[in-house]
């Protein structure tokens, strides 16, 4: 009785101490071997080379580039996401249902598709629409250039202001009307109600969105790496890419890139501060129990003219590219017209059946994702359990550690892998699908937090003392009574890691291998070898998996739900 | 469903592991530049002829290849046991640090080349050149000699790949610089040329007319060619022609199976793949493709642009700051 007593408890302990071990090894030691790196030289503080670096005119540059590319990302995101969030909750829009999943759609296109499409759509010689344009209206010189800041501005947006959508338009639909309708019944217009009612109401979530906006573009690598580099545009991860490689490897390349790496997570650090104190400046309660539909506001002879903006939206930035992709990927050779005599779909067989190196990556970044997202998934939920569930001392250093990978730039994990586990520690495993693995594990972490958390937060505690209370073990309770309440968190956690994995570039283009190509640094290296018709050949296939993806995943939480 | 679940992520546990460790006797792992068109075929060749070798090829920019050697030589897991790219500087550099086995194949003597190393460190396994490759519907009278690329009908749309990445660049900018001196780059610039990606790119955008013409690597070009790009393809009397040699790494455990690949890469069989892919051959006694205007491997050793390769070595940083320097002002 005893020895079973101790058992049981100690494989909820072993559990427990093992994920905290793997939380600390994965992610935190990486990170810290990132700021030494950058402060230490031999053992010495060395505050000299840091300046050197930051006041070589390149870098300097990058990290103009990366701010100024999250600004303009982040503040066209906001004014799209919220317009359209605006649109499709608050006003009697046609179709509004429809046009809500639309708009979502952008958000499982991976960017650096959209990049290359948009290369061949509006590069300025060859761009099939420039070249429209020009033969159309006679141009001397192309009406649009997609290289340069601007694209890639444009470009990140268009796939980016989701983010803010899910966030604003999921808060309007829950807001209280009932503060709306005080106030004009109070007299106030539509323009005093939005400006001192709705916008303060909506400032956590459309900030919470922008945030989420302004992390991810600030260390964006696919689409400044297409759009960008071509035309001696860096941001602060291609810099780090482009040293890496050209310097073959050398430790001061490293060094650089984790001076820069240190920048990023200041500059992410900031922008989570800069949020809370925003946020803390006003908070109200804004989400009332009740069921209450918010008034709509009739649009009448806008609403045509709104519903085509929106569908015209969609389809410029869904569609044509995505169409694009498909028909270059068919082609014979780039630059060919499109006409059925120079289509083939030779590319496609070649790519899935006799190319090595394709199908290759096509398998390293499903078994990739898939140990990825099961392993995040388990630990994940551990530490969710500890951090929502458990009274422990020093829990907030575990809060610390789950929160740092959610602000953590790709690229700075990729090169706190490279540091950690390329031998320097009795471990080596460079080259191999493992150091991948790793990164991915620390990646995505904070998906797998967030999502257990949240489960776990509904489930009261209650429950579980009651477990207690009638002698279930410690781990009886959570097995018989926690696990499957929080399953469809767990559920969700999976694949919101499997998914995005299936497509990352940003990590795995610093730590790929000769055998170790993932889908999305095969694209991109055929794009940047000049095989564009196969790199396009191999992003249709890369988005043929991802909407395959989406369906299964709708179905299985689908049914996930109804079971509990 | 669950038993599946937990079946593919066992699966895909022990696909992580192997993934790096192959069962098969005999492996053999080729860094090179050459470009999937001619390494694929290549491949399949050589496996259909040793079946027991399990043979694969990382193909990359020779940037790249020797990033992924130093950032191996750093952390000691060195995966490659072959290299074979184009940046003959690299070779001399490599050898001279000890780096290389030394090998003098069987099929050696027959070899035609600028290049040779005399204590068989390396040997070259291949002819790359360089020509002007022009998009035929943007450029009606093609260019005939390196000066017209200086003509205002190629202005802003003339492109070279980056040196930073391309081996068969940077040999052939080190090459014009010797022969036709910094100023030509500098005029080149003045006429608005750019620079691209790796050697691939430069020639895709070519075919899609992103740029009017480009220094094209011949067997890219052909390969687009073939496929029915608008593109053109000439070689200017002087010509860039760049050996790749083939060296093994010391220390590989698969010394046997490097000697065979090497072996084969120069017999006749060998050859005659890398010649049908149009590029040419090291050896006389196989035949080029005539069609698309290649010279035979004696002419092209006879029309070369001379270099003192010991002397680009040293240079090699150098070069390539300059260049950056010329081509990158804005």
């Amino acid at each position: 009785m005893l020895g079973r007593y101790i058992k049981s408890v100690g494989i909820a302990e072993l559990l427990l101490a093992l994920s905290v071990l793997i939380l600390v090894v994965v992610v935190a030691v990486p990170v810290l071997l990132i700021v030494w790196t950058a402060l230490f030289v031999d053992g010495q503080l060395n505050i000299k080379d840091i300046v050197m670096v930051l006041s070589e005119p390149d870098t300097y540059e990058a990290l103009k580039n990366s701010l100024v590319i999250a600004g303009g990302v982040t503040f066209l995101s906001t004014i799209i996401g919220v317009f359209f969030a605006w649109l499709v909750s608050r006003t009697d829009l046609p179709f509004k249902n429809t046009m809500k999943l639309l708009f979502l759609i952008p958000f499982m296109l991976p960017s650096f598709i959209g990049a290359l499409a948009w290369k061949m759509l509006l590069s300025p010689r060859s761009g099939y629409v420039n070249k429209f344009l020009m033969n159309t209206f006679g141009l001397e010189d192309s009406p649009f250039d997609i290289y340069g800041l601007i694209g890639i501005i444009a470009v990140e947006t268009m796939y980016l202001f989701p983010f803010v959508f899910i966030q604003v338009s999921g808060a309007l639909e829950r807001m209280d009307p009932t503060l709306e309708e005080s106030a004009r019944i109070s007299g106030a217009g539509l323009l005093t109600i939005t400006r001192k009612i709705t916008l303060p109401l909506m400032l956590p979530s459309i900030v919470a969105g922008a945030l989420l906006v302004a992390l991810y573009s600030l260390a964006h690598f696919g689409v400044p790496a297409i759009l960008g580099t071509e035309v001696g545009i860096y941001n602060i991860p291609t810099k780090i890419y482009e040293r890496i490689y050209q310097s073959a490897g050398s430790f001061d390349a490293i060094r650089t890139g984790t001076i820069l790496s240190s920048i990023l997570v200041i500059s992410a650090g900031l922008i989570l501060y800069a949020q809370s104190f925003i946020l803390k400046a006003g908070r109200f309660q804004v989400i009332a129990g009740k069921s209450m539909r918010p008034t709509l506001l009739k649009l009448r002879g806008l609403k045509m003219p709104l519903l085509v903006l929106s569908i015209l939206y969609i389809a410029i930035t869904v569609i044509l590219p995505t169409v694009t992709i498909f028909m270059v990927g068919s082609l014979k050779t780039y630059g060919l017209e499109f006409n059925l005599e120079n289509m083939t779909l030779d590319n496609l067989t070649y790519i899935l059946f006799d190319w090595k190196m394709t199908k290759d990556a096509i398998w390293n970044s499903f078994y990739l994702s898939l140990a990825a997202a099961f392993v995040t998934m388990l630990v994940g939920t551990l530490i969710s359990y500890v951090i929502v569930k458990m009274k422990v001392r020093g829990k907030f250093i575990l809060e610390f550690l789950g929160v740092l990978p959610f602000s953590l730039p790709g690229t700075v994990i990729a090169l706190g892998v490279i540091l950690m586990w390329s031998g320097k520690f009795g471990i080596n495993l460079y080259n191999t699908a493992w150091i991948i693995f790793v990164a991915y594990v620390a990646r995505y972490m904070a998906f797998s937090l967030k999502s257990n958390s949240a489960a776990l937060e509904q489930v009261h505690d209650s429950l579980e003392e009651a477990a207690r209370a009638c002698g279930a073990t410690h781990w009886q309770a959570l097995k018989d009574i926690v696990i499957p309440l929080i399953k469809p968190g767990m559920v969700a956690a999976f694949f919101l890691i499997f998914l995005p994995a299936l497509r990352e570039l940003t990590t795995s283009v610093l730590l790929y291998g000769p055998t170790t190509r993932t889908i999305g640094v095969a694209i991109y290296t055929l794009n940047e070898d000049g095989e564009t018709v196969y790199a396009a050949a191999l992003a249709s296939i890369a988005l043929v998996i991802i909407v395959v993806g989406q369906l299964v995943i709708k179905r299985i939480t689908r049914s996930n739900v109804e079971g509990v | 469903m669950k038993k599946a679940l937990v079946f593919l992520i066992v699966l895909s546990f022990v696909f992580c592991s192997i993934g790096s460790v192959s069962f098969a006797a005999e492996k053999l792992m080729v860094y090179t530049s050459m470009k999937e068109s001619l390494i694929g075929k290549l491949r399949d060749a050589f496996v259909k002829k040793y079946p027991g070798i399990a043979f694969d090829y990382y193909s990359a920019g020779a940037g790249k290849l020797m990033a992924k050697i130093a950032a191996e030589r750093q952390s000691g897991r060195m995966t490659v046991d072959v290299l074979w790219h184009s940046e003959v500087p690299d070779f001399y550099q490599l050898k001279g640090e000890g780096f290389f086995e030394k090998y003098v194949s069987p099929e050696s003597k027959h070899i035609k080349s600028t290049v040779k190393d005399p204590d068989g460190y390396f040997t070259p396994a291949r002819l790359g050149t360089l020509g002007i490759v022009y998009n035929t519907k943007k450029v009606t009278v093609p260019p005939k000699t390196w000066q017209d690329l200086l003509d205002a009908r190629f202005k802003g749309g003339y492109g070279i790949a980056n040196p930073a990445l391309s081996g068969t660049a940077f040999m052939s900018i080190a090459m014009q610089a010797n022969s036709l001196g910094w100023d030509y780059f500098q005029k080149l610039r003045a006429n608005g040329a750019r620079i691209g990606q790796g050697s691939g790119q430069v020639v895709d955008d070519t075919a899609s007319g992103d740029l009017k013409a480009a220094l094209g690597v011949d067997y890219i070009v052909i390969d687009k060619m073939q496929k029915g790009a608008n593109i053109g393809f000439v070689y200017p009397k002087e010509m860039l022609v760049i050996p790749s040699p083939v060296a093994i790494i010391k220390g590989t455990p698969n010394l046997g199976a490097a000697k065979k690949f090497i072996d084969f890469l120069l017999s006749k069989e060998g050859q005659t793949i890398i010649a049908a892919s149009g590029t040419l051959p090291i050896r006389s006694d196989v035949p080029v493709l005539k069609k698309y205007g290649l010279p035979t491997p004696d002419e092209a050793v006879k029309r070369a642009m001379k270099l003192d390769y010991l002397k680009t070595m040293k240079d090699k940083a150098a070069i390539i700051k300059k260049f950056d320097a010329v081509m990158k002002v804005k």
